[in-house]
């Protein structure tokens, strides 16, 4: 659906995204993760026809993408950063509007717009003005607009950023409904739950490149270990002892403020071998590692200006 | 072809927005007209109300298109992403500057003819050929909704725009033979005048309403196309430049 081969986008002198493959295949879910201006929307936008690639090849739906490229646009439905809504016009207007500006027929357009609508739980508020909505069916919105083209590859970007957790579970919900029907989708989030929750594949990107790629599960346990033990309150000292107690049997250790993180694929063993060394404190708590973590193991957990 | 029908429908939705301020700049233009019509005595063998009447309902025309195509378009392309969201839906910019003209027309033609009617109540239009008027209105509203919008897409602010207004709409409005015959006008700033082309449209609108027709205003018609055609591909590279960023 999306092959991408060393795309590169340069602002000026600035490199936004240098060097990007990725493969997205049909009927899957394919995430971009990574920190605020890692390059992810300008990778989307790319890929949308949005913005021409500075060098690199993009083939989308087996198509060059260039910003000329109108019938590959029609093919495709966007979902961008910014809600981009008219305020001036109705939901309903909203959607039909775009839906002409798709190429559909007044009556098509009606329809469709009535279905999405209800398709995305708008029905209700078809009449409504679009100031007066709330940022979850704002966003809502703005993916029954993008389905107004019977999209066959549908691209969000951040499509659930501010929202509160039930609206994030009804766009889930509607996304997985969409793989369901066969739609490719390509989304890219901050939230690691999200992309776990919903891609089949997903990249992490940082400063335009690629750090890592693969399912959740193979991040996890690639980059940090399956599961984490989190021993809070313990000394530098403390810590020292345990990573040489552990060696090789740890994946990986990390201190976070004062408390330590243990990650391996085998935990028993790691929890024994503490046990013995009388080193395993109370409380200690057990869990399964997150891609939050191999997030933050890859990105850093310190924040950058 | 269906793109065409988009753009009638996206004006349509537009026109209702757009209706609500349109009286505003009528009833200024009106109460100008009145009110320096008491003290002045004839002009160019009018009386003052009758001379400037047509040359406001240019100025109209002209306004009515101005202030929608440097702040409105400036929104629909910073503020609230109008345009980005039409290049998402799969309409190129050609197409979009396009609707923006043909609506620009059709909005100087109704704010002209409202205009027009409203000279007409007052006894002010003199010749059948102002009905000819809805053509050259059109023309103008293309015409001057080009510069406007070349240059909301290239301004990075609200003042800029203002600059735009104050100094070319604003002098252009003073001297182009709106409120007096340019033939006093020392030569080089005749000269000026002559080149703007809201003078040429006041001119064609002026010698329509009050029936004076003469051949002058075949070269003013053909300056009138000819900045219409000259300008109208300015605003699109601009255009697609800042919709590509
Ligand atoms: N039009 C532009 N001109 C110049 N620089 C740009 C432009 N668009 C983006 N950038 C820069 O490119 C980098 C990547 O931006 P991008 O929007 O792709 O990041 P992102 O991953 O989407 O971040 P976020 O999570 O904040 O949305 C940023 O440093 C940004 O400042
Ligand atoms: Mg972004």
């Amino acid at each position: 659906m999306v092959v991408a081969q060393g795309i590169v986008k340069r602002f000026g002198d600035f490199e936004a995204v240098r060097g990007i493959d990725l493969t997205v295949e049909p009927g899957t879910c394919f995430a971009l993760l990574g920190p605020n201006g890692a390059g992810k929307s300008t990778t989307i936008r790319m890929i949308c026809c949005l913005t021409p690639v500075t060098s690199g090849r993009l083939e989308v739906l087996g198509q060059p993408a260039h910003p000329g490229n109108r019938a590959l646009k029609r093919e495709l439905g966007v979902v961008s950063q910014e809600d981009y809504l008219d305020p001036s016009l109705t939901v309903k207007e909203n959607v039909e509007l775009h839906g002409r500006f798709y190429g559909l027929e007044f009556q098509q357009a009606r329809m469709r717009a009535g279905e999405w609508l209800e398709f995305m739980q708008l029905g209700t508020k078809a009449n409504a003005q679009v100031r007066t909505l709330s940022g979850g069916m704002r966003r809502r919105l703005v993916i029954a607009r993008a389905l107004m083209g019977s999209p066959r590859l549908l691209i969000l970007d951040e499509p659930t950023t501010g929202l509160d957790p039930q609206a994030r579970i009804v766009v889930w919900t509607k996304v997985r409904e969409l793989l369901g029907r066969g739609v490719t989708v390509l989304l890219t989030t901050h939230y690691m739950d999200e992309a776990e929750r919903l891609a089949d594949q997903l990249v992490v990107i940082d400063q335009g490149r690629i750090l890592r790629r693969g399912t959740a599960p193979d991040l996890i346990e690639g980059v940090v270990g399956r599961d984490c033990l989190e021993i809070p309150a313990c000394a530098p000292h403390q810590t020292q002892w345990i990573a040489s107690t552990l060696g090789e049997e740890a994946g990986s250790i990390e201190r976070q403020g004062d408390t330590v993180l243990v990650f391996s694929n085998n935990m028993d063993g790691v929890i024994e071998r503490l046990r013995q060394a009388c080193l395993l404190p109370s409380p200690y708590y057990r869990r399964r590692a997150s891609l939050e973590d191999v997030f933050l193991r890859l990105i850093g957990r310190d924040l950058r200006e | 072809m269906v793109f065409r029908r988009n753009f009638l429908a996206w004006t349509k939705y537009y026109r209702s927005s757009v209706l609500l301020n349109f009286g505003e700049p009528l009833t200024n233009l009106l109460a100008l007209g009145f009110g320096l019509g008491a003290y002045v005595a004839k002009m160019s063998g009018v009386p003052f109300i009758q001379f400037i009447g047509p040359g406001l309902l240019a100025v109209t025309a002209m306004n009515a298109v101005t202030f929608d195509m440097t702040f409105e378009a400036y929104d629909r392309l910073n503020q609230n992403g109008i345009y980005q969201s039409m290049v998402t839906a799969p309409l190129t910019v050609g197409q979009i500057v396009a609707g923006e003209y043909l609506w620009e027309g059709v909005r100087s033609l109704l704010y002209g003819t409202i205009f027009l009617i409203v000279l007409l109540l007052l006894g002010l239009v003199r010749s059948w050929w102002a009905l000819v008027l809805p053509l050259p209105l059109f023309v103008t509203g293309v015409l001057f909704s080009a510069p406007a919008l070349w240059v909301a897409a290239r301004a990075s602010n609200h003042e800029q725009l203002f600059y735009y207004l104050t100094l070319v709409i604003t002098p252009m409005f003073m001297f182009s033979g709106v409120f007096f015959p340019i033939g006093r006008l020392p030569g080089p700033v005749r000269d000026m005048v002559e080149i703007t082309p809201l003078y040429h449209v006041v001119n064609l609108v002026r010698a329509l309403i009050l029936g004076r027709l003469r051949p002058g205003l075949i070269g003013d018609s053909l300056w009138i196309l000819a900045y219409t055609v000259g300008l109208a591909f300015l605003p699109v590279r601009v255009l697609r430049r800042r919709l590509a960023e």
